[in-house]
């Protein structure tokens, strides 16, 4: 039972992880109808940009660090939504998909040219310390990684329900038509969207680094795909979906793993993807129809 | 004579390489209710989204208010002018409340207290949406819905509204109410511009009607003229009407 707990909880963290890049990927597919397979990417600038922060400025510790990770990585979506998204989108949305997939190539081996090929040590942003929480142990900067995570699943699932630019993010992804025969400015509210995926996607990119104690420059993949699938699986009707799926399938992986085999581990999402879409095509919650 | 609020001159719109609508010019004056009687595929809804902006004409141009051409205006612009679309099939946000679908009709007036009074106003005259205003709208009965997409539009303070097919789908006892509720927006002082094909109902509230058949308008006058019309009789009277 106490593995089990464990497990659990340890499933809990990378799932929260998992969760806020899937919300990235989600945000640009349910507004703006584009794949963003850059998006992974930019989560990984915004750790590099966080590993930067942190060791050149110590003292500004943990959050000057996840906020020159925001700030790096929000100013690389917004130049990525300008300059390939843009001009490509009401294309074929294979045209989207493959320009934003050239910028993921670019950044990846730009940064594996810059930073090395292997893992290169974050900065001690966060002290390492046990916590017991009854029969579960974790560390400090789990629990921090979690609770970041959290808090930015609240923030957008806040923003997009209660705030008037968030119902009108809403209002674009049903029927986008309709959003800017009411005056919506959906350019606009497009660019935003991309802007706050991509900030948040690097405040959780630094809270990984901290954690993991390592930015790397093809960390991207790690966490682009299983967050890819998690947003399959949930369907893109509802940002909450894609959220609740992201910490499912970090459950499950973190239990194959205790239970069977780590080497399974990175499978795990693509079996529940594969039964998921084969009972439910639209998704666990559903999708807008197109 | 006065400056029409709407006016589309030599209007052709095409899908590709086929015409949907071909040489189009119309009028719509302030304060007038004026319908577009057409059977389906004759283009009635490409005249209603090309003056949204959502679609690029060919040819023609359209100007509004005598000044503003619309074809060269953004379709948020074009709804920032004092035009509200009630669109084909309703087309609600369904994942909406219903209150959440009137406060973004509202998106364009910057006076929140407007806002709230408008959809206040909306809720006395459709009291069964004041019930179902926490309710997503795509969980209402078709002529709620209706009801929720004329609302959205009044709720901007428009000048003019575009109908698109407002009784498409619904009950006949229903119908008799949107008909009704158009003439009540457009004695409001509303422009109102419909395109329906139900030809019977429309000319009792219009006062001016066109025929449109296969992109092209076909017959112009005063509703009660264009009624007597022997092809308006036959195509959507019924004959011995």
């Amino acid at each position: 039972m106490d593995l089990f707990l464990q497990q659990v909880a340890n499933g809990l963290i990378i799932g929260s992880t998992y969760a806020v890049v899937a919300l990235g990927f989600a945000l640009a597919f349910t507004v703006l109808r584009v794949i963003n397979f850059a998006h992974p990417e930019v989560f990984m600038v915004g750790m590099f940009a966080g590993l930067v922060a942190g060791t050149l400025y110590p003292a500004g510790g943990f959050l000057f660090a996840i906020f020159i990770g925001a700030i790096a990585a929000g100013l690389v979506g917004f130049l990525i939504e300008r300059t390939v998204i843009k001009p490509l989108r009401g294309r074929d949305v294979l045209s989207t998909l493959i320009g934003t997939l050239g910028v993921a190539i670019i950044l990846q081996n730009g940064m594996a040219i810059i930073a090395g090929p292997d893992p290169v040590a974050y900065p001690t942003l966060l002290p390492r310390k046990m916590i017991d929480i009854g029969p579960v142990v974790l560390t400090m900067r789990q629990l921090t990684n979690f609770g970041v995570c959290i808090l930015l699943l609240g923030f957008v699932s806040f923003y997009v329900r209660a705030t008037k630019l968030g119902r009108a993010t809403r209002a674009i992804a049903e029927r986008p038509d309709v959003a800017a025969a009411f005056g919506i400015n959906v350019g606009l509210v497009c660019t935003v969207t991309i802007v706050i995926a991509s900030m948040m996607g690097g405040v959780a990119a630094v809270s990984v680094g901290t954690l993991y104690g390592s930015a790397w420059a093809f960390v991207g993949l790690l966490y682009g795909l299983k967050a890819f699938t998690c947003m399959l699986v949930a369907g893109n009707r509802y940002f909450e979906g894609v959220m609740v799926v992201g910490l499912g399938i970090g459950i499950i992986e973190a239990l194959v793993t205790g239970y069977i085999s780590s080497s399974l581990k990175d499978a795990v999402a693509f079996f529940v993807l594969i039964g998921v879409l084969y009972f439910r095509p639209n998704g666990l919650f559903g999708s807008y129809s197109q | 004579m006065t400056t029409p609020l709407l006016r589309i001159e030599n209007l052709a719109v095409s899908y590709g390489s086929v015409p949907a609508v071909n040489g189009v010019s119309l009028d719509v004056n302030p304060g007038e209710l004026r319908v577009i009687l057409g059977a389906n595929g004759a283009g009635k809804t490409t005249i209603i989204k090309t003056i949204m902006g959502l679609l690029a004409p060919r040819t023609g141009t359209i100007v509004f208010e005598g000044q503003h051409n619309l074809l060269a205006l953004k379709t948020h612009k074009i709804h920032e002018l004092g035009i509200a679309w009630v669109p084909e099939g309703r087309q609600l946000w369904n994942t909406l409340s219903v209150l959440d679908n009137l406060r973004l009709g509202g998106w364009c007036v910057n006076d929140k207290s407007l806002v709230e009074k408008r959809i206040n106003e909306m809720f006395e005259r459709f009291p069964r949406l004041g019930e179902r205003r926490d309710q997503v709208s795509g969980s209402l009965s078709g002529g709620e819905q209706q009801m929720v997409a004329i609302a959205r539009a009044l709720v901007s303070g428009p000048k003019l509204i575009l109908m698109d097919e407002p009784s498409l789908g619904l009950a006949p006892l229903v119908v008799r109410d949107v008909f009704t509720l158009a003439r009540e927006i457009n004695q409001m002082g509303i422009a109102v511009l419909m395109v329906e094909q139900n030809a019977r109902q429309a000319l009792k509230v219009a006062s001016w009607a066109y025929l449109l058949e296969t992109g092209h308008i076909v017959e112009s006058g005063p509703a009660a003229e264009v009624a007597d019309k022997d092809s308006v009789r036959e195509v959507f009277l019924g004959g011995s009407y």
